[in-house]
This record gives structure tokens, C-alpha cells and sequence, in this order.
């Protein structure tokens, strides 16, 4: 698959959020699935984390203009997301659950969303989305034929045809084998460089990390955090970074580093040192001189709580 | 393609594809089947009866029914509905469209198997007349039924139940012996719109014809009017 597009106008405007939400809830009738959430988003790609029930779905839903927020305000480019079909012309959603037609080919489907879009030649834009997603060979068979991954491709297709400047996307690599996934990966980081703004949501941390610059977490409706996570992660002072390090002299590196009032812990685990600190960038600061004076040679200095996982697992885990 | 055309072939196309469509359109076509068969089978045959029962009180409704709450609830039940949500076109429209497309597919399914019957059964000068009056009735009456039906769809997810209660209760029960209740159902309105045409009221009085045109036009009115508002209210159900 090829992630090639050619120039795409971005029709954002500089200085209005491509995503504002404000004080947003949502409730069904006693059950609270959105609970006071405040973000805006500018272009660029943002995982939205979230345990299953989060409210993730919800929060995608209220800005595609499919739900209307309980409280609070919506606004995709500066328009009221529910109720202004104007909004669409700029938006492009790849919803998780929601069924493609069946009765329909591929192409018929995607031309549908073109012609809808009001496009001037939604048969060359169809063929350029079909290209995109590389569905060539499946695009004149009824989507009831295809595979989940390919209508994973085909909502993808049907959702940048009209090469939007906002696009929404739910869980778009399930259903996806290794190879797509990358492309996927590809397609959107393009799309991210022209300056477009991308949201989507993941269960798998992996592809989040490598994708997103940002990231949105939600847990029981609530917005844990937001940013970037390894910025997110220097914040939680509570949470004791942990390193582990290989150097010539485990344990007199260990104990001068206990001296330390940056370090609080040291462990010889396993042939290695493992240490916890609350000052993330002091300690990167103070490990190689400490070695230094104590004549020890450093091999290795690792931070093993750094990742998104970790971040993601303390974020829900309070 | 226009944006109405568009929403015009794949409302048509999820219709088709739906397997009680097929089934509807046996069941339209079923009156040619009993005509043929009292015809060649020796009976004395009377198309005014088979029209005016089977078809205008029995048939009509149902089709109308199914194709009604097929065009637009069934849409939203199965989420195929959303992609055309997510366009910049106005809700209204669509909802028009659907509506619109609803009521032509019920008279196509509908009239030529009707006419059809009529030539089977019919004899002597008037039959040009009756087939013409059942004809006008069921073209007003479908339309009436289809468009009022895909509104229900929209509205409600029982739309099936209720349409069936409205046809069968409603109409086959209480607008058949309460007087003032006729004025509420589109079967009388047909009744009035074919007796206004062939001259023949049958045993009642029947609805004078500006009176059963009116409530046509109402229905097929608040029809669009409701389906717009549903539409303009919809939103995507609580994930479970």
C-alpha cells in the first residue's frame, strides 16, 4: 500500500481549534458516560486511551455531531457540532460499530459519500480514496462480501473522499492484519503533516505510542489527562520513576546514588541496579557524574516506567 | 448525481435488498393469482369486492406498512443510516427523500398488480371507470400510508406493532362502527376517494371527497413534517 497523497487543501483556520470541547457531559437518564470534559485539539494526531465503558465512543460520537452534549459545548472549526450539517463538509468519520451497506460495492459506497459530500467529480475523488486505502481489486464487489479489514478500508475511503481537514476515526486498525496497520500508521502521519487534524481511539497502546503526538485519556467518563504522555508522566510526582542501570560497580554506584536527595531507593535485582527517583530530570542529570566521581564506568541507563503503557496504567489504575 | 439522487438509489437499494420487500411484493401481486383463479375456475366474479377487500383494506396497508418502517427505522437500526448523516445535507432532506421514495415504492408495488386484477375480474362498460377510482385511491392512500409509516419508523423502534395496531384496530374495527373516527383513517379517505370516482359508496355513506382529500393531504403532510423532526432529533443510541 502506498501512503503517497498528493497536495490536499487544508481549509482550517489559523487560530480556531480544529476540536473545542467545553465542560461537555452526557448523560443517559441516571448513567453519566461523559462527565465534564474540557480539550481543544489543533492539527496532528491524538490517541483517545480508555479501559472499555470509558466513555470514548460517547466523547467521539458528541463530535461527530451524532449526540448532543447534556451540558457544555461542541464545536469542530469553530461550528456547533450537533445540528449544522455545515460541519461535515470539513470532517471525515470512521465509526467502529456502525454498519456499511452491504447491498452496496465499494465503489458505489464511497461514490454515495461523494456525491452526498456535493464533490465536483466524485468519480475521479472515489477512485483517488480507493487508491488510497488500495481496494482497487475489491472495489466493484458488494461490501457484504468483504472481510472486516476491508471494511475497516472501505469507511476509511468513504471518510477521506472529500480529503477533509478533520478526521475522527473509532478503533480503525481492528480488524486490520500487520502489513495494513502500518499503511494505516503511514496514511495518517501523512495526513497529519498537511496539517490536518486527527483523533483517534485505540485499545492498543502500541500503536497510540507510535502514532500519536498527543494523547486523550478517558476513564469513567472523566478526562484523566491530556498532552504528551511522556510530559504527563513527569507530572505525576506521586509516581516514583523507576531506572535501571548497568555499570562496572553496581553496588558503589547504588550506594553513592542513595546520597542523593533525588533518590529515595536503590536494588540490586537480577545483576542490576534498579533505582527510583521523584525528579525525573535530575536524576538523568546527576547519574553520570556521581559514576564519574566514584570511578565507576556506566553502560547503561534505562528508564522502565517511561512508556505510555505505564502512564496509561497509572492514569486508570488511581 | 445530485445529492437527492444519491440518497434516492441507495434508499432504493436498501429497500430491494431487504428480504420482507420481496415478500411484500409477492403478497401485491397475490390478488392476480386469486383473480386468475375465480376467473378461470368458473366463479362469478366481482372486481369491486376483490379491490375494495383485499387490496384497498388489506393489502395496501400492509405493504405500506412494511415498506414504510423498512425505509427509514430499519436504516437507523442497522446503522446504515449514519453515513448518510455525516454529509452536509440537511436532515429534512433526507428525511423527505425517504419518505418520498417510501410512497413510490408502495404505489409501484401496489397499482400495476391492481390494474392487473381488475382486467382479470372486470367486465362491461364501467370497468374502465372502477379501475380508474381504485387506482387514484391506492396512488393518494399508499402514498398516505408509506410516508405516515416512515415518520413512525423514525419516531419509534416498535413502529411495526404500532402500524399493525393502527391498520387492524383503528382502522378494521373502530373506524368501521364509530362514526367520528373515520375522519382519522386513511382507509375511509380511500373509500371516499373511490366513491367520489365509480359513483358506488358501498352499504355506508362514504367521506365526501374534498373531505377524504383533505385528510390525505394532512397525513402525507404531517408525515413529512414528523419524519423531518425525527430526523432532526436523531441521535446515535447509548453504546451498551
Amino acid at each position: 500500500m502506498t501512503a503517497e497523497r498528493g497536495d490536499r487543501s487544508v481549509r482550517l483556520s489559523p487560530g480556531v481549534p480544529a476540536i473545542s470541547v467545553d465542560h461537555v457531559s452526557r448523560w443517559y437518564g441516571n448513567v453519566v458516560a461523559v462527565n465534564d470534559v474540557t480539550f481543544a485539539l489543533g492539527p496532528g494526531v491524538t490517541g483517545l486511551l480508555g479501559p472499555n465503558g470509558a466513555g470514548k465512543t460517547t466523547l467521539l460520537h458528541l463530535l461527530a455531531g451524532l449526540l448532543a452534549p447534556s451540558a457544555g459545548s461542541v464545536r469542530i472549526a469553530g461550528r456547533t457540532a450537533f445540528g449544522d450539517p455545515g460541519v461535515y463538509a470539513q470532517v471525515g468519520l470512521v465509526p467502529e460499530r456502525e454498519a456499511v451497506p452491504g447491498y452496496l460495492t465499494g465503489r458505489r459506497f464511497v461514490q454515495t459519500n461523494a456525491v452526498l459530500q456535493g464533490l465536483a467529480d466524485p468519480g475521479a475523488a472515489t477512485g483517488r480514496a480507493i487508491a488510497t486505502v488500495e481496494l482497487e481489486d475489491a472495489a466493484d464487489r458488494p461490501i457484504r462480501t468483504y472481510s472486516k479489514g476491508m471494511r475497516q478500508r472501505i469507511k476509511l475511503a468513504a471518510a477521506l473522499v472529500h480529503e477533509p481537514s478533520i478526521l475522527l476515526l473509532d478503533e480503525p486498525f481492528n480488524g486490520l492484519d500487520p502489513r495494513q496497520r502500518l499503511h494505516m500508521m503511514g496514511l495518517l502521519k501523512a495526513m497529519s503533516a498537511e496539517g490536518r487534524a486527527i483523533l483517534f481511539s485505540s485499545h492498543i497502546l502500541e500503536e497510540v505510542e507510535r502514532l500519536a503526538e498527543g494523547i486523550l485519556v478517558v476513564f469513567a467518563g472523566r478526562l484523566a489527562a491530556s498532552g504528551d504522555f511522556r510530559s504527563i508522566r513527569r507530572l505525576m510526582i506521586d509516581r516514583p520513576h523507576r531506572f535501571t542501570i548497568r555499570s562496572s560497580d553496581d553496588r558503589a554506584l547504588g550506594a553513592a546514588l542513595l546520597g542523593h536527595p533525588a533518590v529515595f531507593a536503590v536494588d540490586l535485582l537480577d545483576g542490576r541496579l534498579a533505582a527510583q527517583t521523584s525528579d525525573f530530570g535530575a536524576f538523568t542529570r546527576l547519574v553520570a557524574p556521581i559514576a564519574r566521581s566514584a570511578g565507576i564506568r556506566l553502560f547503561e541507563l534505562t528508564p522502565t516506567d517511561d512508556s505510555l503503557e505505564s502512564v496509561f496504567s497509572y492514569l486508570v489504575g488511581r | 448525481m445530485s445529492s437527492a439522487a444519491a440518497l434516492v438509489d441507495v434508499t432504493l437499494r436498501s429497500l430491494l435488498g431487504r428480504r420482507r420487500i420481496l415478500l411484500m411484493g409477492l403478497l401485491a401481486g397475490s390478488p392476480v393469482l386469486l383473480a386468475l383463479l375465480v376467473r378461470f375456475g368458473g366463479g362469478r366474479p366481482d372486481a369491486s369486492a376483490v379491490l375494495d377487500n383485499l387490496v384497498l383494506r388489506t393489502v395496501l396497508p400492509l405493504v405500506a406498512l412494511v415498506v414504510g418502517t423498512s425505509t427509514l427505522g430499519s436504516e437507523i437500526d442497522d446503522g446504515t443510516l449514519l453515513f448518510q448523516l455525516v454529509k452536509p445535507v440537511a436532515r429534512w432532506r433526507v428525511a423527505v427523500t425517504k419518505a418520498l421514495v417510501a410512497a413510490l415504492a408502495t404505489v409501484v408495488l401496489i397499482v400495476p398488480p391492481m390494474i392487473l386484477t381488475g382486467l382479470v375480474l372486470g367486465r362491461g362498460d364501467q370497468i374502465g371507470t372502477t379501475l380508474a377510482g381504485y387506482a387514484l385511491s391506492a396512488v393518494a392512500g399508499g402514498s398516505a400510508y408509506a410516508i405516515a409509516f416512515t415518520a413512525l419508523g423514525g419516531l419509534t423502534r416498535r413502529a411495526l406493532v404500532i402500524g399493525l395496531a393502527y391498520t387492524l384496530i383503528w382502522e378494521g374495527v373502530l373506524a368501521g362502527i364509530l362514526e367520528g373516527t373515520r375522519y382519522l383513517s386513511v382507509r375511509q379517505a380511500m373509500l371516499g376517494i373511490v366513491a367520489a370516482t365509480t359513483g358506488d359508496g358501498g352499504e355506508r355513506t362514504p367521506l365526501a371527497p374534498t373531505v377524504a382529500w383533505t385528510i390525505v393531504a394532512v397525513v402525507v403532510i404531517l408525515g413529512l413534517v414528523l419524519a423531518s423532526l425525527a430526523l432532526r432529533r436523531f441521535q446515535v443510541r447509548a453504546p451498551d
